[in-house]
C-alpha cells in the first residue's frame, strides 16, 4: 500500500473536524432535557435578578399602609405584607440579593476548592491537613456551622457569602481532589513529567483543566445550596438584616402572618423552589453532557 | 472486623478534636459577652466582671480552650449560661425529641422511596418511571423549611387536621407524641425520600444489568423474586450508603424544623445557645453532634460488613 | 464424541427465530431467520465471530431479553411446545427445568451475596417439591457429579471464594439440578484458563454421554468443536449460512465463510514464513447489513448474483446445509485447501 504524496489541506481538515464536533456537542445539548429546560429556568431568573429591577418604578420598601395584607390581585399579582409592600417587587429585588449570593458563593468556594483540592492530591503532607479540615468541616452540619460564622461575623450580605462560601468549599474539594488523584495515575502526566515539566506547570496546565468539568457540576449545586442556606439564614433572623428583601426575609416575615397572608409564604417559596428545580436539573444535564460515565447509574 | 471497627474509632478522634477546636474559637470570635446578656443592660460593671471570673471568661483564650477540653475528657461539660442545668442534663433533656424526629422522618423516607425506587427501575423509561423522577426532583428542590411552612399552610391553617406546632413526649401516649412529629418528619423526610427513591432506582437498574440476574432467570427464578431476592440483596449496599448518609443528613435538618415546629430538640438548642452566646452549651452540643455522626458512619459499616461477605471476609484475612 | 444415542426426533426444534432489537438507530435484527433442530443426546456447536448472533440465538430461545425491548418472530418447538407462545408463568417452569443455560463468565454469573449451595438448591427447590434438606442433599449429589473436592464446605462458601474453574463446575451443577433435556453452554469456557477449559470440556462431554442430555455449546473456538460436538451451525451476521455433521465441516466446508475459518486456523506443522490467513475486511454492522449474500463484500467467490440476491439454505448430500450460490463448485476448489 503507498501513502498517496498529494498535499492534504491540514486546516481544511481541521476545520471540518471542527464543525463536525460541534453539530454532535449541539445536538447533545438540544436531546438534554435536563440541561435544557433547567438552563431555561436559570436564565429565566437571571434575567429578573439583572433586570426587574430595572422595570419597576418603586422601591421594594414602599409601604401602602391601607393597603396591608391585601390578597394577591390585578394590582398586586403576589399581594402586600404585613406593612403593606408589594410582594412580587420584593420577590423580584430579592432574586437580585439571593441568587446574587448563590453566584458568588459558588464561585468562591469554587476558587477555593479548586486550589485545595488540587493541592491536597499533589502534595501528601497537604493532603492530610487539609483534608482533616475538610472532614471537621463537613463533619458539621452545614446550617448549624453557617449560623455559627454568621453570629460571629455579624450580619451582613458579605459575611453570608463568606460563611456559606466556608461551608461549601470542602465539598467541591474533594470532588476536586479525587479527580485529581485518578487524572494523577495517567500515563499523560507521567509522560509530562518526564518531558521535564515543573510541579506547577503540571497542576495547572495539565491535571486542573481535566478537573473542571466535574467541578462546574458541583458548583452548581453549591448554587442551590447557597440560596437555600442563605434564606434559612435570613428566615432564623441571622443572615442578611431586614428590610432587605432577600428571600429568606420575606418568608420570615410570611411566617408570622401564616394565618392572614398565605401568599407571603407561597410565592417567594415557590420562587425558591423554581430556582432549585432549575438548578438541580441544569446539574444534571450538565453531568450526563460532560460525564457520561457517571450518569449511565443515574439514567 | 473487630481491628477495623477501632480503626475507625481511631480516625474519628482528630475529626472531634478539629470539629471542637474549630467551633470554640468561632464562638470565641463572636461578639457579644455571655455575662453582660445574662445580667442584662443595667447590670453594673463590677458585677459582670465578677460573673465573667465566675465563668472564667476572663481567662486567655488557649487556657479556656484546655480547660474546657480537660473537662470534656472528664465527662463535665460544663454549664449552661443560660438556663439553670449543666450541659449534658440540658443535651440529654433534648436528646428525645430530635430522636424521635429523626427516626419518623427517615422511617417515612425509606418507606416512600424504596418501593417508588424499585417500581421505576423495574418500568424504566415508562411515565411511572418519569413522574417518579419528577416527583423526586420536586421533593429534593424543595428547602425542608419551606416544605414545613406549605405543611402547616395546608394542613394546619386550612385543613386543620394536625396541630402547627408543639411536642408532646412519649409519655403522654402514642398519639399525642406523633401527632407534633408528623408534619416535620414529612418536611425532614421528603427530601431525603427523593434522594433514596433516585439512588434506588439507579442501584436497581445497575443490578439488573448483571449476569448473575441472567442466571436467576434462565434457572426459571418468578420475575418477582428475582427482583426482591436477587436484585435488591446486591442494590442494598449503595441504597444502605445514602441512607446512611441521609440519617446524618437529618441531624443537620432538624435545627430550622425543630424551630418552625417549635420542636425541643437539640437543633432548636444549637440555635438558641448561638442566638443567646450560650457558649458552654454550643461546643457541648456540637461535641455530641459530632459524635453521633461519627457513630452512625460506623453503624453504617458495619451493617455493610453483614449485608457484604466480601467485605466481612476481607477483614477477616 | 459426543452422543451416545440419536433419536430421529429432535428435541428442540428451532424455526425461523427472528429476534430484533429497538434502538436509538432504528431496528437492528441480531437473529434473522434461524432454524435449526437439536436431537437427543447430541452436541450441536453453533460457531461465528462476536456478534453473529449466537449468543442472542441461545438468549431468544429461553427468552431472556425483556421483551418491551426485544421482539421474537418464529417458533421454537420443544415437547410439544411452543416456547415464544407460552405465558411468563409458563416459561419460568421451563427454563432451568427442561432446558438449562450456563454462561460465559462464571464470575459475573454468579450472585455474589449468596452462598452456592443456596444458589444451587434454590434452582432446585423453584422446580421441584420437596424439602430443604432433600434439595441440599441433591446439591452435594451434583457437586460431586461435577468434581467438586469437599463439597460439604463448598457449600457454605461465596462465589468469590472459588477459583474460576471451580465457579464453573457449579454453574454447570446448577444447569444439571432438575436434570433438563437440552443444556445451552454460551461460551463456557472463554474466560477459563487453557488448562481449566479442557477439563471443563471433558466435563461436560462427560455429561452428555453419562444422563443422554442434549448440548447447545455457543464458541468461537474451533478446534473445541472439532474434539467435542457431533454436528455443527456456522452462524454470520444473524443468519445460518453452513450445518454440518462435524467431519463433514472440518473436511468438506462448502461456504466460502466456513472454508475461510478452516484456513485461518493455525497449524503447529504449517509453513511459517507464510503470514497467517486472515478473511478479507471486517464484519458490517447490523445497522449496515449489505444488499444480498450477507458475506459476499469479503468473498473471493463473489459475483453479481450473490451481491443482489440473497441465497437460501439448501441441502447439499446427508445433513449439509450451505447459504452459497455457489456451494456446489466452490466445494471442489475447497477440497484443496484441507488435506
Amino acid at each position: 500500500m503507498t501513502i498517496s504524496s498529494e498535499n492534504i489541506d491540514l486546516h481544511a481538515v481541521k476545520s471540518a473536524l471542527k464543525k463536525e464536533q460541534n453539530k454532535i456537542l449541539f445536538r447533545q445539548i438540544m436531546t438534554n432535557g435536563s440541561l435544557v429546560v433547567g438552563f431555561v429556568i436559570i436564565a429565566f431568573l437571571m434575567l429578573v435578578a439583572l433586570f426587574g429591577p430595572l422595570l419597576i418604578a418603586h422601591d421594594p420598601n414602599t409601604m401602602d399602609v391601607l393597603n396591608r395584607f391585601a390578597a394577591p390581585s390585578a394590582d398586586h399579582w403576589f399581594g402586600t405584607d404585613n406593612l403593606g409592600r408589594d410582594v412580587l417587587v420584593r420577590v423580584i429585588y430579592g432574586a437580585r440579593i439571593s441568587m446574587g449570593i448563590g453566584v458568588a458563593v459558588a464561585i468562591i468556594a469554587s476558587m477555593a476548592g479548586l486550589i485545595v483540592g488540587i493541592y491536597s492530591s499533589y502534595y501528601k503532607w497537604l493532603d492530610h491537613l487539609l483534608m482533616r479540615i475538610s472532614d471537621g468541616i463537613m463533619a458539621f452540619p452545614g446550617l448549624l456551622l453557617a449560623l455559627a460564622l454568621m453570629a460571629a461575623l455579624g450580619g451582613r450580605a458579605s459575611n453570608v457569602v463568606i460563611a456559606v462560601s466556608i461551608v461549601a468549599t470542602p465539598y467541591i474539594a474533594r470532588v476536586v481532589r479525587s479527580e485529581a488523584l485518578a487524572l494523577k495515575e495517567q500515563t499523560f502526566v507521567e509522560a509530562t513529567r518526564a518531558l521535564g515539566a515543573s510541579d506547577t506547570r503540571i497542576i495547572w496546565r495539565h491535571i486542573a483543566p481535566n478537573t473542571l468539568s466535574s467541578l462546574i457540576v458541583q458548583a452548581t449545586f453549591i448554587f442551590a445550596e447557597a440560596i437555600i442556606v442563605e434564606a434559612a439564614l435570613s428566615f432564623l433572623g441571622a443572615g442578611i438584616p431586614p428590610p432587605a428583601p432577600s428571600w429568606g426575609n420575606i418568608l420570615s416575615d410570611g411566617k408570622t402572618y401564616i394565618y392572614k397572608a398565605w401568599w407571603m409564604t407561597f410565592f417567594p417559596g415557590m420562587t425558591i423552589t423554581l430556582a432549585i428545580i432549575g438548578l438541580n436539573l441544569f446539574g444534571d444535564g450538565l453531568r450526563d453532557l460532560l460525564d457520561p460515565h457517571s450518569s449511565k447509574a443515574t439514567k | 472486623m473487630k481491628t477495623y471497627l477501632f480503626k475507625r474509632l481511631l480516625a474519628a478522634i482528630p475529626v472531634l478534636f478539629i470539629v471542637s477546636t474549630i467551633v470554640f474559637f468561632i464562638l470565641q470570635l463572636t461578639p457579644g459577652d455571655p455575662a453582660l446578656v445574662i445580667l442584662g443592660q443595667e447590670a453594673t460593671v463590677d458585677e459582670v466582671e465578677d460573673l465573667r471570673q465566675q465563668l472564667k471568661l476572663d481567662r486567655p483564650i488557649y487556657e479556656q480552650y484546655f480547660n474546657w477540653l480537660f473537662n470534656a475528657l472528664k465527662g463535665d461539660l460544663g454549664e449552661s449560661y443560660f438556663m439553670n442545668e449543666s450541659v449534658i442534663e440540658a443535651i440529654l433533656s433534648h436528646l428525645g425529641p430530635t430522636i424521635s424526629l429523626g427516626i419518623l422522618a427517615e422511617i417515612i423516607a425509606i418507606t416512600l422511596a424504596l418501593p417508588l425506587g424499585i417500581l421505576a427501575a423495574r418500568r424504566k423509561g415508562s411515565v411511572t418511571d418519569q413522574s417518579v423522577m419528577a416527583f423526586s426532583l420536586l421533593g429534593m428542590s424543595i428547602p425542608n423549611f419551606l416544605l414545613s411552612l406549605f405543611l402547616i399552610l395546608v394542613f394546619s391553617v386550612s385543613w386543620r387536621l394536625l396541630p402547627v406546632a408543639g411536642y408532646a413526649p412519649l409519655s403522654d401516649g402514642l398519639w399525642e407524641h406523633i401527632k407534633f412529629l408528623i408534619l416535620p418528619a414529612f418536611a425532614l423526610g421528603t427530601a431525603h425520600a427523593a434522594l433514596i427513591a433516585r439512588m434506588t432506582r439507579s442501584a436497581m437498574l445497575e443490578v439488573l444489568n448483571a449476569n448473575y440476574i441472567k442466571t436467576a432467570r434462565a434457572k426459571g427464578v418468578k420475575e418477582k423474586w428475582v427482583i426482591y431476592k436477587h436484585a435488591l440483596r446486591n442494590a442494598f449496599l449503595p441504597i444502605l450508603t445514602v441512607i446512611g448518609q441521609s440519617f446524618l443528613g437529618l441531624m443537620g435538618g432538624t435545627a430550622i424544623v425543630e424551630t418552625i415546629f417549635a420542636i425541643p430538640g437539640i437543633g432548636q438548642l444549637i440555635v438558641n445557645g448561638v442566638m443567646r452566646r450560650d457558649y458552654a452549651i454550643v461546643q457541648g452540643a456540637v461535641l455530641y453532634v459530632t459524635f453521633a455522626f461519627v457513630f452512625i458512619n460506623l453503624a453504617v459499616d458495619m451493617l455493610y460488613g453483614i449485608v457484604n461477605p466480601q467485605v466481612r471476609l476481607d477483614s477477616k484475612k | 464424541m459426543g452422543g451416545a444415542t440419536m433419536d430421529k426426533e429432535p428435541i428442540l426444534e428451532v424455526k425461523e427465530l427472528k429476534t430484533s432489537f429497538r434502538t436509538e438507530r432504528g431496528k437492528v435484527t441480531a437473529v434473522d431467520g434461524v432454524s435449526f433442530d437439536v436431537f437427543k443426546g447430541e452436541i450441536l456447536g453453533v460457531v461465528g465471530e462476536s456478534g453473529c448472533g449466537k449468543s442472542a440465538t441461545a438468549q431468544s430461545i429461553l427468552r431472556l431479553y425483556d421483551e418491551k425491548q426485544a421482539i421474537h418472530e418464529g417458533e421454537i418447538c420443544f415437547e410439544g411446545k411452543e416456547l415464544l407462545s407460552l405465558r411468563p408463568s409458563e416459561m419460568d417452569k421451563v427454563r432451568g427445568n427442561d432446558i438449562s443455560m450456563i454462561f460465559q463468565d462464571p464470575l459475573s454469573s454468579l450472585n455474589p451475596v449468596f452462598t452456592i449451595g443456596n444458589q444451587i438448591a434454590e434452582a432446585i427447590l423453584i422446580h421441584k417439591n420437596v424439602s430443604k434438606r432433600e434439595a441440599y442433599a441433591r446439591v452435594l449429589e451434583l457437586l460431586r457429579l461435577t468434581g467438586i473436592p469437599a463439597p460439604e464446605k463448598r457449600i457454605h462458601e461465596y462465589p468469590h471464594e472459588l477459583s474460576g474453574g471451580m465457579r464453573q463446575r457449579v454453574m454447570i451443577a446448577m444447569a444439571l439440578a432438575c436434570e433438563s433435556k437440552v443444556m445451552i453452554a454460551d461460551e463456557p469456557t472463554t474466560a477459563l484458563d487453557v488448562t481449566i477449559q479442557a477439563q471443563i470440556m471433558s466435563m461436560i462431554v462427560e455429561l452428555n454421554q453419562k444422563l443422554d442430555m442434549g448440548v447447545i455449546l455457543i464458541t468461537h473456538d474451533l478446534g473445541v468443536v472439532a474434539e467435542v460436538c457431533t454436528r455443527v451451525v456456522v452462524m454470520y451476521l444473524g443468519q445460518i449460512v453452513e450445518e454440518a455433521d462435524v467431519k463433514s465441516l472440518f473436511t468438506r466446508p462448502l461456504h466460502p465463510y466456513t472454508q475461510g475459518l478452516m484456513k485461518s486456523i493455525a497449524q503447529l506443522d504449517c509453513d511459517r514464513s507464510q503470514p497467517l490467513h486472515v478473511i478479507k475486511g471486517t464484519v458490517p454492522s447490523l445497522h449496515q447489513i449489505p444488499e444480498g449474500c450477507r458475506f459476499a463484500p469479503r468473498c473471493p467467490f463473489a459475483d453479481d448474483l450473490c451481491r443482489s440476491k440473497m441465497p437460501p439454505l439448501e441441502q447439499y448430500g446427508t445433513g449439509q446445509k450451505a447459504r452459497c450460490w455457489h456451494a456446489a463448485t466452490i466445494s471442489e476448489e475447497g477440497e484443496a485447501i484441507r488435506a
